[in-house]
């Protein structure tokens, strides 16, 4: 009975994880945290977007940029897909638009990376779902 | 629908910053993001007030603490080539 407990709690570790990765705030949105939810969705989805906008989906290259790329793909799997597109479409960015929307991008990617060991530590410890009631109650 | 593809066709051509000082202002953007998230995952209750007033004077510090390590680097790189 414990083991089954115990591999549901990791099952649910998992998904809250997985979630916060595929669309930032998910996470926080699944353990109760709705405010910090919808927070972390438009702060890191408009970082990420004015990187692109400044230097273009060029900014995302796992090939020319792979270093920028590893922060990048932390924001969520669309960084993949904008991947994709930018080298097939053979799409570039250079100059200083270039350095300001790959530091945009990979930022986002970082603080999403924190906002999932977040999500992840408030569901292990079972406190987000304390604070959600907590702050309901404010 | 042409306004959306435009706005797309925005994302595919990068914006003409040149290598100037105003430039470096494209940091302050970024500082407020750090700010926002990094309060958002510390505050244990989040209240807006005092979410909004620790988010700016975290905000302000790091602003404070950019500027001030522009202003050195700055005056060393003065002094050198002076």
């Amino acid at each position: 009975m414990d083991m089954r407990k115990k591999a549901d709690h990791l099952l649910w570790l998992c998904t809250v994880a997985l979630a916060a990765w595929v669309l930032p705030g998910a996470g926080h949105f699944l353990i109760s945290e709705r405010k910090r939810a919808v927070l972390i969705f438009l702060t890191i989805t408009l970082t990420f977007a004015a990187g692109l906008w400044v230097g273009s989906i060029g900014v995302i290259d796992s090939v020319a940029g792979w270093a920028w790329y590893i922060a990048q793909i932390m924001v969520s799997p669309a960084a993949g897909i904008i991947d994709h597109i930018t080298r097939s479409q053979k799409i570039v960015s250079f100059a200083r638009p270039n350095d300001i929307g790959q530091i945009y991008t990979s930022v986002a990617g970082l603080l999403n990376l924190l906002c999932v060991i977040n999500a992840v530590y408030l569901a292990y410890t079972g406190r987000g779902e304390q604070i959600g009631q907590e702050e309901k109650n404010v | 629908m042409s306004d959306l593809l435009l706005t797309l066709a925005s994302f595919t051509k990068p914006l003409e910053i040149g290598t100037t000082p105003a430039s470096m202002l494209w940091m302050f953007p970024l500082l407020a993001s750090i700010a926002i998230i990094y309060k958002t995952t510390k505050l244990r209750v989040l209240r807006w007030k005092i979410f909004f007033l620790e988010t700016i004077l975290l905000f302000a510090f790091l602003s404070g603490f950019m500027i001030l390590a522009a202003a050195v680097l700055n005056l060393l790189v003065w002094m050198i080539t002076s």
